[in-house]
């Protein structure tokens, strides 16, 4: 199928609807041009990832890693994602209109995940760019040895992970993350609390301990 | 990596019984890209004609009709009667009328060469083999077997070896009807087993799984219910797991504190089915549905 989505784009079509996806995996992965992909249904694991410019429309729920190393574009998913949606991603946005299982965001190198319900455990874990912006509660160990980014999230958190900290967001800041929601067709104005990394676990040095010794 | 499934219909003693050996079948064929090392089912609930139904398997130590026969002298002489005795290949399925001690007949097996005990169950049965379910279907006739509810299992082995005996699903030795099929690694396995072990409970295998159905065992015996002893494991277990339990009539899963591996589930006012994999639950139905992922450091039970 995906070959036949590449192909059907280099010649010029620039939309396309998978129908009746039956929850399988590996759907609409690999594509790097701009184009429309609509999948009508549930949808397996590693869907629309690794993708580079398309964007991908989801009336379903979805398995493990939804839009796993995004690079640009956008994925808009209508119902439930599971663990690890957005992992990796470089760029591009992502829109679950449902909740969002354990390790949402994980490793996220840039780019929005926007989720309208609420994500589970070890939210952000390690992510080093981009912002993950939560309008329901989050799990516990929320932001877990994140380097860099921010995660918003509008209503409770279950702990704070290791080495992450919550910090004031600014006026602007809310006003541009409500205008986001309502964007995505989000209601309410929720006061987002903001959690970023301590920086106190990693260190900016280029040399490994051991290299250190060496010179 | 492993795949699970269980499925239960809620009021089928009331509408007549599922066709859940053929829906579990179709389940775990849908995920065999999680495992095809080997397959296996329990079906609970059935319409059975005895008190007891056993399932042997004769491991080969001993030429596979001589412990069939030997297996089936045990049970007479410890008081039972031998309803019918079907035997395909080294398995031994047995209906029997006994109204003994189950711990003791099950002892008894268990001294007998060659015997593999799967299960004892008073309306349920463990069918498992090497290979891919639809090979394991052809071979013992699952999707012909109607029941209340079941679970199942394929297996990509990790932990231990590759034969029937350490496929899933694991019978709680000698809890009758309570099977236990598990997907990820239990990392205090060797310490609770010795400690187990001391105890004089049982173990047939080297696989971690077969702890989970100890473990259940155990708490059962000192008289907890079954959603606490899920809730329990939670805490008890160490490692990576979600499990899912068959009892007599009952059904239940226990998910770790780190979420590691999938399940989700979908649940009806007439069905409740999981699965690791949406597109298991898929392939028995067959429209659209609405499931959910149940989350870390969760356990949750139903009543056929």
């Amino acid at each position: 199928m995906n070959r036949s989505i590449k192909a059907a784009v280099a010649e010029g079509v620039d939309e396309i609807v998978i129908k009746n996806p039956a929850a399988r995996h590996n759907i609409a992965v690999g594509i790097r041009q701009s184009c429309k992909i609509m999948i009508e249904g549930s949808v397996g694991y590693y869907t629309a990832s690794q993708l580079d410019g398309p964007e991908v429309s989801i009336v379903g729920n979805a398995g493990w890693a939804l839009g796993e190393n995004l690079m640009s574009g956008k994925i808009t998913l209508s119902k439930n994602a599971g663990a690890s949606v957005g992992a990796s991603m470089r760029g591009g946005e992502m829109f679950v209109g449902g909740s969002a299982g354990a390790r949402a965001g994980i490793s996220m190198k840039g780019g929005t995940l926007l989720i309208g319900g609420d994500s589970g455990f070890l939210t952000g874990f390690m992510m080093q760019k981009g912002r993950i912006i939560v309008c329901g509660s989050v799990g516990d160990a929320a932001g877990d040895s994140m380097y860099e980014g921010t995660i918003y999230v509008g209503a409770d958190v279950g702990s704070l992970g290791a080495d992450a900290k919550y910090e004031e967001p600014t006026e602007d800041e809310l006003i541009e993350l409500w205008a986001e929601l309502q964007r995505s067709g989000v209601d309410g104005k929720p006061r987002f609390r903001k959690i970023v990394s301590q920086k106190k676990l990693y260190h900016y040095d280029t040399l490994e301990r051991l290299e250190r010794t060496l010179i | 990596m492993c795949g699970i499934a269980g499925i239960m219909y809620k009021k089928s003693r009331s509408r007549g019984l599922a066709p859940v050996g053929d829906q579990l079948v179709k389940m775990l064929e849908t995920m065999v890209h999680r495992g095809h090392d080997s397959a296996g089912v329990t079906v609970a609930g059935e319409s059975l004609k005895s008190d007891l139904l056993i399932r042997i398997w004769a491991d080969e130590s001993v030429p596979a009709e001589a412990t069939i026969s030997q297996a089936k002298e045990t049970v007479m002489r410890a008081g039972g009667a031998i309803v019918s005795a079907e035997t395909q290949d080294s398995y031994l399925r047995l209906a029997v009328n006994y109204e003994g001690d189950v711990p003791r007949l099950a002892e008894a097996l268990l001294q007998t060469p060659g015997v593999v005990l799967h299960s004892i169950g008073e309306t349920s049965e463990v069918i498992k083999d090497v290979g891919t379910p639809v090979v394991m279907d052809a071979r013992h006739g699952i999707s012909k077997i109607s029941g209340t509810h079941g679970v199942g299992h394929v297996r990509m082995a990790t932990e231990s070896k590759i034969d029937i005996s350490h496929a899933h699903p694991f019978w709680a030795y000698p809890f009758t009807d309570v099977t236990v099929v598990h997907n990820g690694q239990l990392t205090n396995y060797h310490g609770m087993k010795r400690e187990y072990e001391s105890q004089g409970h049982h173990f047939q295998t080297e696989n971690d799984s077969e702890l989970i159905a100890v473990y259940l065992a155990d708490k059962l015996a000192l008289g907890v219910d079954l959603n606490t002893a899920l809730e329990a494991s939670l805490d008890d277990l160490d490692g990576t797991f979600t499990y899912l339990v068959s009892t007599r009539d009952g059904m239940g899963y226990a998910k770790d504190r780190w979420s590691a591996k999938p399940l989700v589930l979908m649940e009806t006012d007439s069905v409740v089915a999981l699965a690791s994999e949406e597109v298991a639950l898929r392939s028995v139905f067959t429209e659209e549905l609405d499931r959910t992922e149940p989350q870390e450091h969760e356990v949750m039970t139903w009543s056929a």
